[in-house]
């Protein structure tokens, strides 16, 4: 019965959202309202305005950086949350858990991924760096790396993964995000702009691309490793809660 | 029939739909979510599919790409942000799935609200601490 | 442009930066943490306060990130009612922190204490980055961190109910984020635009008129879920009853309202109030499902015996009032729902905060426990009853002011049906307020189990109760000032 409601509702809204789809305008059309309103600047801009050749990371970072500020708050509130839910992992208490999250493997998978593990966190390094040049950046890179503990941890345990990555190291580093961004900012009105202001209008003309540039990667640097400790951490926290679980069982 | 050329927009309302019913219907907690993720990747599917443009290119300039060709790169900038509110929001929900799971033993929603009425929510406070 | 043009940027940053170096104090001296964290929201309302009257004279203040002009940088814009909001944001969060500490401390092991203020401290930032932005992603993204922040502060006390009900919370809030995130795409596919002022200029000229249509019913919905609109409501009872009273009292007294005033902004500020074939045949709907609201609401609270649940219900109620005020379309209405939105917010969150102050030194959550508790308890008991009393909209009090505008406001939109429900909603408030108050006072305790001189709750935990208690007192005798800007404030909107 509860369930035959929830169809009706659910069809309901298919038909409603089928007929938007049926009346947008046309998808890939040059004339649409979102090809010809605000992104001919973007595009055209992009290069000059925000010294960035990847127009996408020019609008991440600069011309609406604020929402990014935004997110890398989310995923730090996210963890938080986490901590608050979970509690963070104590590390006296890894032990007892040794190698338990471990699936058994193979001689060769664990070879392969001592191997494979530094070159995935070395491309995580170039996705960061060259986030304003080619496709990449900041998340992506930190989402990398953060792939890179899942894989490693999964082969090797909690207690291996958290040695490479050890929660002193973890800590300091799982705010950088939102504090450069901040930093940046407060920086960007010392100069004489506005918040998060790159081009400071205090410095002379020829350095601001040099200066636009530093200060971009900069927050590339900050995000990346932002992102990447806090989603270790977080996948560390789960780790520990499904072990002490199983030690439950 | 303007459906029909708009069918990306039409394949991501019907997943959207397709995500909220199993939110809405299904009994174990896990699938809840994996409908909340299929929602949530219908709509980057959505925004991204507003990008497109017919023979474009990516918005990158190095080697001197043609402005005017390139797709529209405010929904990529966009979805960034959405994808990472959506990770957020799964870490959440799946730390509290093994609160759950540990302090009832089960995933299923009809036994975790099973003895719910509608006038005496919860104890008094503290009272099932682990 | 002096300095004071940066104000809003920094409050809302502050929090949020401070919330994230909080861990490091509370790595080094964890019995800091709860003072330190009073600091953000203290700069926070102090930069606010500084505000007051700094705003232009083409009636708001407008601050471009990263210095791009609109539409193509976002921007922060702060007019009369948005500032009226932060402070009540800024306010009411201080003292709710100023509560915390004793309450926490006795409810939250330690380990989750750190986690709590920073939780906290980012509830407060988000709330004001959403109440000032100016862009509907960014509304958006400050949307989720509340979303989270509150998720997670409901489930802080890590007891199982408390979990159980987060999850619930949980499990309506992210489809509704999510609906909202599918509306803004709509928007922008039909318009090309984010920034709200640029989107109401876009709206007017575009052709996609069912586009639009439904994007609003999106937001209407997603919105809806976030303010516990009635049909929508049903995460809140168990939601605000079992969370720790201090952020019950944020729950109840600012996010609804912060979302209910999201969904006023995009009315007004982006779908544009005249605009009868986007926003007509909707704004109706949402009238009946207000008015629902009021009735559904003040009946569940008279029927439940747990105080806080009470509570709870009485917020569903007094949502149905805002969304009444706003669906009238008349400048007094508009101002009573903002009003409203000041009012309920002190007299929900001393409420709360009474319900907490209870809890603290007895334990006790039912209304019957209360019986003769003055005895024991004279200044919760005295700030609760005035409270209650601006629940229900009796004279002196601040919600007098705001109810006597609703209801004018839907006399003069002659909206009949829908002023009566607003009385009978009043005398519903005054049933389940005024027999709390019976209880507490005039009722035997004859169980013994309130004694005199017993003690009532700590300072700390007092002060914000009665400044609350006083602040309900206070606006509803110097309402003149505030209503009149407001009512300039809403002929703008119109």
């Amino acid at each position: 019965m509860k369930n035959l409601l929830a169809l009706l509702f659910i069809i309901a809204l298919a038909a409603l959202l089928l007929y938007v789809a049926a009346n947008m305008p046309p998808m890939g059309d040059p004339d649409n309202p979102t090809a010809t309103h605000v992104i001919p600047r973007y595009l055209e801009g992009a290069e000059k305005e925000t010294h960035t050749e990847n127009v996408i990371t020019g609008i991440i970072l600069n011309y609406r950086g604020y929402d990014t500020m935004g997110e890398v708050t989310v995923i730090f509130s996210a963890l938080a949350a986490v901590l608050a839910v979970l509690g963070r992992e104590r590390r006296g208490r890894i032990h007892a858990y040794v190698d338990r999250s471990t699936v058994p493997s193979s001689v060769i998978v664990r070879t392969m991924v001592r191997f494979l593990v530094p070159l995935i966190v070395l491309f995580s390094v170039y996705t960061i760096l060259h986030g304003e040049i080619s496709p990449g950046g900041g998340f992506q890179g930190g989402a990398i790396i953060g792939g890179s503990m899942i894989v490693f941890t999964t082969i090797f345990g909690l207690y291996e993964s958290s040695r490479r990555i050890p929660q002193k190291v973890r800590f300091p580093l799982e705010g950088s995000a939102v504090v450069t961004f901040f930093l940046v900012g407060v920086l960007g009105m010392v100069g004489g702009g506005n918040f998060l202001t790159y081009a400071w209008p205090r410095v002379a003309a020829g350095l601001q691309p040099a200066l636009v540039t530093w200060l971009t990667v900069l927050v590339e640097i900050g995000i990346g490793l932002g992102g990447a400790m806090v989603l270790t951490s977080i996948l560390f926290c789960m780790i520990r809660e499904e072990e002490e679980i199983a030690v439950v069982a | 029939m303007r459906l029909l050329h708009n069918y990306h927009y039409a394949a991501a309302m019907l997943l959207f739909c397709i995500g909220l019913y199993t939110v809405i219907a299904r009994r174990n907690i896990i699938k809840k979510l994996i409908g909340l993720n299929i929602m949530e990747t219908s709509v980057f599917f959505f925004y991204i599919s507003l990008g497109y443009l017919d023979g474009g290119i990516a918005p990158i300039r190095t080697g001197g790409a043609d402005p005017a060709r390139m797709v529209n790169p405010i929904p990529q900038a966009l979805i960034l942000t959405g994808i990472v509110v959506a990770v957020s929001v799964t870490a959440l929900a799946l730390s509290l799935v093994i609160l759950l799971y540990r302090q009832y033993g089960t995933l299923d929603v009809d036994r975790l609200y099973r003895d719910e009425d509608g006038g005496t929510h919860g104890g008094p406070s503290g009272e099932d601490a682990p | 442009m002096g300095a004071y043009r940066h104000f809003p940027i920094l409050m809302i940053t502050v929090p949020l930066v401070c919330a994230v170096l909080l861990p490091f104090l509370g790595y080094l001296r964890e019995r800091w943490v709860p003072r330190a964290a009073l600091v953000p929201l203290s700069v926070s309302t102090l930069l606010g306060l500084l505000l007051v009257g700094k705003i232009p004279a083409q009636g708001y203040l407008s601050y471009h990130l990263g210095g791009w002009e609109p539409p193509f940088g976002i921007e922060i814009r702060v007019d009369y009612i948005g500032l009226f909001l932060l402070l009540v944001v800024c306010g009411i969060s201080l003292l709710a922190m100023v509560f915390s500490p004793r309450y926490i401390g006795k409810e939250v092991s330690g380990g989750r204490l750190t986690a709590y203020y920073v939780l906290f401290l980012l509830m407060s930032g988000a709330m004001l980055g959403f109440v000032a932005t100016g862009d509907v992603f960014n509304l958006f993204v400050f949307m989720e961190i509340l979303a989270l922040t509150s998720y997670a502060l409901v489930a802080i006390t890590g007891n199982r109910n408390a979990v159980r009900a987060a999850f619930k919370y949980l499990l309506m809030g992210a489809p509704s984020s999510i609906m909202v995130l599918l509306a803004i795409g709509l928007l922008y596919s039909a318009t090309g635009s984010l920034n709200m002022a640029d989107l109401s200029a876009r709206i007017a000229e575009s052709g996609y008129t069912e586009v639009l249509v439904v994007s609003f019913i999106l937001f209407v919905i997603g919105f809806g879920v976030k303010a516990a609109l009635f049909p929508l409501h049903m995460w809140l009872p168990d939601a605000h009853s079992i969370a720790p009273s201090p952020i019950s009292a944020m729950l109840s007294g600012l996010l609804v309202e912060v979302s209910a005033f999201a969904l006023l902004r995009l009315t007004f500020s982006v779908f544009t109030a005249g605009n009868d074939a986007i926003i007509g045949g909707t704004s109706e709907a949402v009238s009946v499902f207000a008015a629902a609201a009021v009735l559904y609401g003040g009946i569940m609270a008279i029927m439940q015996k747990d105080l806080k649940v009470m509570i709870a219900y009485s917020t569903i109620s007094h949502i149905g009032y805002i969304f009444l005020g706003i669906t009238s379309f008349t400048k007094e209405g508009l101002a009573g729902a903002m009003y409203h939105m000041l009012d309920h917010g002190l007299a929900k969150a001393c409420l709360f905060l009474c319900a907490g102050c209870i809890i603290y030194v007895k334990g006790y959550r039912r209304i019957e426990d209360l019986k003769g508790a003055w005895r024991q308890m004279p200044w919760t008991c005295f700030a609760f009853s005035v409270a209650a009393i601006s629940v229900i909209g009796i004279p002196p009090t601040a919600g007098f002011i705001s109810k006597f505008y609703l209801i004018y406001g839907n006399f003069t939109a002659e909206r009949w049906p829908y002023a009566l429900v607003l009385l009978v909603g009043a005398i519903l408030a005054a049933v389940y307020c005024l027999r709390v108050i019976y209880y507490m006072f005039f009722q035997p305790d004859k169980r013994g189990a309130w004694e005199e001189g017993g003690g009532d709750a700590p300072a700390s935990m007092l002060a914000p109760v009665c400044l609350l208690a006083a602040g309900t007192l206070f606006f509803g005798v110097f309402s003149g000032l505030i209503i009149d800007s407001l009512l300039k404030a809403a002929a703008f909107l119109l």
